[in-house]
Parts: structure tokens; sequence; C-alpha cells
């Protein structure tokens, strides 16, 4: 690893000469990701144009009380906090100095600001001391190519699903192009005001799986944990981003275990839910009010057509966009990829198109900062380093206004 | 019986219908779906493709003609119009399609029907007959409402921008102009303005 930093003087022959050294060198990034509830920062290094290793992953993510969603503050707040623990045990993690580190990259959005302010300054802070590169990066591009880094994805259509985003992509002619999107809410959203108005923990994925699985009995109304949010606040729904951390909610999903022994056991049944889908785009919101109503006689019965319904609008999204493009591989991305009901439905979907189908891994389903040094990893095989004026947050930045290069 | 095409939604076959070439549409039970959710869409969206069919061939929208309808397996059978997808056809000739399409996309909406599904897959062209065809009425709906033509225009806007990047600027310029002779030019800038409303609610879009 020492031997990386020398590396630097080597060939100075055509002007994008750095960029041409780039891609022979082994290269070590550094990436930051502070775009809602995570913080993290990941070691990653690359080899070649393309092929990539994590070397460290370390998060801490911030948790809102029970009921309620992220504070944009209160998340800024907390990632100041954790920031130099969490850098700290990424490096040691890594056995990487600074140093090491070719380049640093930062999530530049999109994303909550001031969560996002405090990723750019740790970012820009290192790089300037340290006079290393920095690359802002798109988070959302961010789970495409960490996705088709570990799952080997060639040319597919990419299902992104978090609490950020709900769309379908293929990439044509250098950028990320949209099939189909959400027309309101994100699924992570849905999924995270629902739970909220249930009263549970964010990230709220995760318990309603578990709910949608056990059985129900609606004749004890006690078995509703109190709601305290109303679920229509502030909702970056970051929430199942995530999903897969073992500390989530741990609190409420005992609680509904304790009950599922408590109660007579009759099978979760299937509410009527409506059903939008408009094209390629769904939409969520109508879907969201209902299901809320639903909750109040039944709740396992509501998490269950909650899912049902949601997922089936998203398989039949999927089935159009795959049928219009072609595409011969889908590949599911973001926080909500975590759920098994969600990729059970999708892989049969794709058993139908005879279509391969990936999911990202579960633990790099969430955010994570791999995502972002893997995108700047790639960024610097064809350019440099941004100047310091241009390492900027920007809260809306969709990812089909970014030309991809490399 | 041959496949055609594994649609989205429905399996596409070419058949025979009292000895002329058809085709049947079957709307298969998806085993992803829960059975009762299943069967409502089925149901649905068969009754509805094949009454708009008819409803919108009435109004001069050329459409295939329908044979029958099985409601229980979900099947239409109807005319096989000879010719290919838009999609498929070279970017000259999307281009010189767009005023017809965006003509017929609003004979629809003047009559107050929204198609539910425009792209440049459901309409298909016959060179040799110079006859431009609509199909794929499974999510249409009977409304007057501008906000829902309004979503229409904004799908096959999407699809333009991104299935068909190169060739956006010019075919949205024509399917618009073509649009505005079966609405009006009021009626047009009502509805464009509507488009922009919807794009500036999706996510992350740059508000203006």
């Amino acid at each position: 690893m020492a031997g990386m930093t020398t590396t630097t003087t080597t060939t100075t022959t055509a002007p994008r000469s750095g960029a041409a050294a780039a891609r022979k060198k082994r290269m070590i990034g550094l990436g930051i990701e502070s775009t809602a509830h995570t913080f993290s920062c990941a070691i990653m290094e690359k080899t070649g144009y393309d092929r990539g290793r994590i070397l460290s992953d370390v998060r801490h993510i911030y948790r809102p009380d029970d009921g309620e969603g992220i504070h944009p503050r209160e998340a800024s707040r907390h990632h100041v906090e954790y920031a130099p623990e969490v850098l700290a045990q990424c490096l040691a993690e890594s056995k990487t100095s600074v140093a090491d580190i070719d380049l640093i990259s930062y999530a530049a959005g999109p994303g909550l600001g001031p969560c996002l302010r405090v990723g750019a300054v740790v970012a820009r802070s290192l790089a300037s001391f340290h006079g290393i590169p920095i690359y802002p990066v798109n988070h959302a591009i961010g789970h495409i190519e960490l996705g088709k880094l570990l799952t080997g994805a060639k040319n597919p259509l990419v299902l992104l699903v978090s609490g950020g985003h709900t769309m379908l992509l293929a990439f044509l002619d250098r950028q990320w192009r949209v099939f189909g999107e959400t027309l309101d809410i994100t699924l992570g959203q849905l999924l995270d005001q629902f739970g909220r108005a249930l009263g549970l923990a964010s990230p709220c994925g995760r318990i309603i799986e578990e709910m949608a699985q056990q059985q129900s009995n609606d004749r004890q109304p006690g078995a509703t944990p109190a709601g305290r949010g109303n679920g229509t606040g502030e909702s970056y729904g970051g929430g199942v981003d995530g999903v897969d951390d073992g500390s989530s909610g741990g609190k409420s999903t005992k609680r509904t275990v304790r009950h599922r022994q408590q109660q007579q056991l009759v099978p979760p049944r299937y509410v009527p839910l409506p059903y939008t889908v408009k094209g390629n785009d769904v939409s969520f919101s109508g879907l969201l009010s209902a299901a809320k109503s639903a909750a109040k006689s039944d709740k396992y019965s509501a998490c269950f057509s909650l899912q049902e319904t949601a997922f089936a609008m998203i398989g039949e999204a999927v089935e159009r966009a795959l049928s219009f493009t072609g595409k011969r591989e889908l590949m599911v991305v973001g926080g909500v990829a975590a759920n098994k009901r969600l990729s059970a439905m999708l892989s049969e979907v794709c058993r139908r198109h005879s279509c391969r189908f990936f999911v990202v891994p579960l633990k790099y389903a969430g955010d994570c900062g791999s995502q972002i040094c893997w995108t700047g990893l790639l960024e610097s095989n064809v350019k440099s380093g941004a100047a310091m004026s241009d390492t900027f947050v920007t809260q809306s930045w969709r990812l089909d206004t970014v030309r991809v290069e490399y | 019986m041959k496949l055609v095409k594994k649609g989205a939604e429905a399996d596409i076959y070419r058949g025979s219908w009292n000895g002329k070439s058809a085709i049947i549409k079957v709307r298969k039970p998806k085993g992803y779906r829960v059975p009762q959710l299943d069967a409502r869409i089925r149901r649905q969206r068969t009754s509805r493709e094949s009454q708009m069919l008819s409803h919108a061939r009435s109004l001069g929208v050329t459409t295939p003609l329908v044979y029958l309808v099985d409601t229980e397996k979900s099947a239409i059978i109807m005319q096989d119009v000879p010719g290919a997808v838009v999609q498929s056809l070279p970017d000259d000739d999307i281009v010189g399609l767009s005023a017809r399409m965006g003509r017929m996309v609003g004979i629809l909406h003047r009559s107050g029907i929204m198609h539910g599904d425009l792209t440049t897959s459901n309409f298909v062209y016959d060179g040799k007959q110079d006859a431009l065809y609509m199909i794929d009425f499974g999510l249409s709906q009977n409304t007057c409402k501008p906000e829902d033509h309004a979503v229409d225009m904004r799908l096959i806007k999407e699809i333009l921008n991104s299935a068909h990047a190169r060739i956006m600027a010019e075919s949205w310029k024509k399917l618009l102009q073509g649009y505005a002779r079966a609405v009006g030019y009021e009626r047009r800038a009502k509805i464009v303005r509507l488009v922009s409303v919807i794009e500036g609610r999706g996510r992350y879009a740059t508000v203006v």
C-alpha cells in the first residue's frame, strides 16, 4: 500500500495524462456519503479501468424517534458528531492512512441540504489539507455503479428503489435515461410514511415486511402500537435505505412478536387498495391514504395488502420497461432492494421475460460510502478532480442530467 | 396459434378468425400478483380495451377491429394490422409521423378519452397503405380532465426523451402541431403548461 503514493509521478506524455495514468495504476479512493440518515465512509481500491474492491465501509445511521421521520437538522448534527469516528474506523479497518488515498469523493446530491453539507465539508477539509483530488458525485448514479460492480450486470434495465428514488433507467448515449418513475412519492416513502402512521420506528421497510408475513387478529385493537407521527411531515423516507441494519427498530419488532404470541392466529387477508399505473409510471399517494385507513381495522392485513399492491405496480412497470427497451438484464438497487417479497416478484417477472435478474447484495443496498467512492474512482478514469470552488452540493440533482463520460 | 410477442401485460398470438388473419391478445394470470388483484386488473383492462378500440375507431382514430372478447379468459381477438411499431422505425420516419400521432391523440382527448399508455410502441405504421394505427388501450379512461390529458402527453414526451433522444425536440414539436389541429391552440397551450407542472412535481426536478 505504501508503494502507491509514489506512482503519481509516472507518465506525463499526453494532455490527458492524468486520466491515462489513472487507468493503469492501482488507485485508492475514499468516499463520503451523507445524503440523508446515513453517514458513511468507505475505502476502495481500483485496479485497471473498472475492477474494484471494497477495503472498508463504515456507517453510522441517524435514528429518529419511533413514529417520526428524519429531521434534517437533527440528522446533520448526528453526522457532525459521528463523522470523525466513522472516518477513523474506516481508515483503521482498511489499514490505510490518509497519505495512501489518491482521491476523495463525496455525495453532492440529491439529498437533504444540511446533511449533504456535512459530507462536503469533511471531503473539502481532507482534500485541501492533504492536497488530494476531490470529486463531487451523484448519489443515485452511485447506487447504480456500485450495483453494477457487485452484481456483474453489463447492460441492465435498472430499478432504483429507495427513500429518495423510484425509477426505471436504461443507459443510452452517455446518459441514464428514465423509462418510468413515480409521479409522486417514492416506494421508500410509501413504506416509511405508512409505517410511521402505525407508530413504527423509521426505517420501517423491514418491520412492514415482517408484519406482512405475520398472522393477524383484528379483534385486538390494542395490538397497534401507539402512533405518534402522522406521517405527513418531512419524509425523505430515508428510512428504507438501510433496512439491512440489524439494530433498526428493535423495540417495535419485539412488541409485534409478543402480540403475535398472544393472539389467535388468522392469516392476513388481501384488502383491495388503489392500483395506479400510468403508462410506465406509478403513483403511490392514493395507495398510501387507503392503506392507512385499512390499517385501522387490521394492520397486518394492511401491511400485506400494501406490499402486494405496491410491488405488483412496480412489477408491471418493470415488465413494461423490459418489453419496451428489450433489455436482457434487470438490476435492482437502492434500500428497498433489500425486501425479499419485492425480489421474489421481480425474479418471477424476469423469468417470464427470460431476462437475467440481479439484486445488489443486502449489505450494500442501503446508502453507503462505497457507492460514492466507486463512482469517484470511475470518474477519475476520464476526469481530474474538481476545483475547490466547484465542490458544490445540490439538493435537487436528477441523475438523468448527469453525463457519464467513463 | 403462434406466439408473436410476450408483451408487458399480455401474450400476443397470431391465428385466424373466420378465415382472416387475427391477433389474439391474452392477459394471462400473473403468479406474482395476489389472485384477487390479478383478476381485477385482467378483467378491467380487457373490457376497457375492447370498448375503447371500437369507440376510438368510431371517432376516426384507426384502430384494429375487434372480432371477439372473452372476459372469462381475458382475451381479445382482433384484426391483424400489417406494419411495424413506430418505435422500431428510422428516426426520420418517426419525425415524419409525429404530427399524425399528435392529431390522433388530440382526437381522443377532444372526445374525452385518455389513452393511458402513449408510447411509440403503441402506434403501428403500415407503409404500404400509409396507415397509422393506435393500439393497446388497456390503460385508457374516459376523462375530460386537462390534468389526465397532460399525463398522456407527458408520457410520450418522456419516451421521446429517453428512447428517441436524438430526435426528441423535432418530434415533440411536430407532435404538438398535430395535437393542436385536433384540440385547438388554446387547449394545446393549457396542456403544455400542465405537462411542465407535472414534470416539476417529479423527484428532484429543476424548479424553474
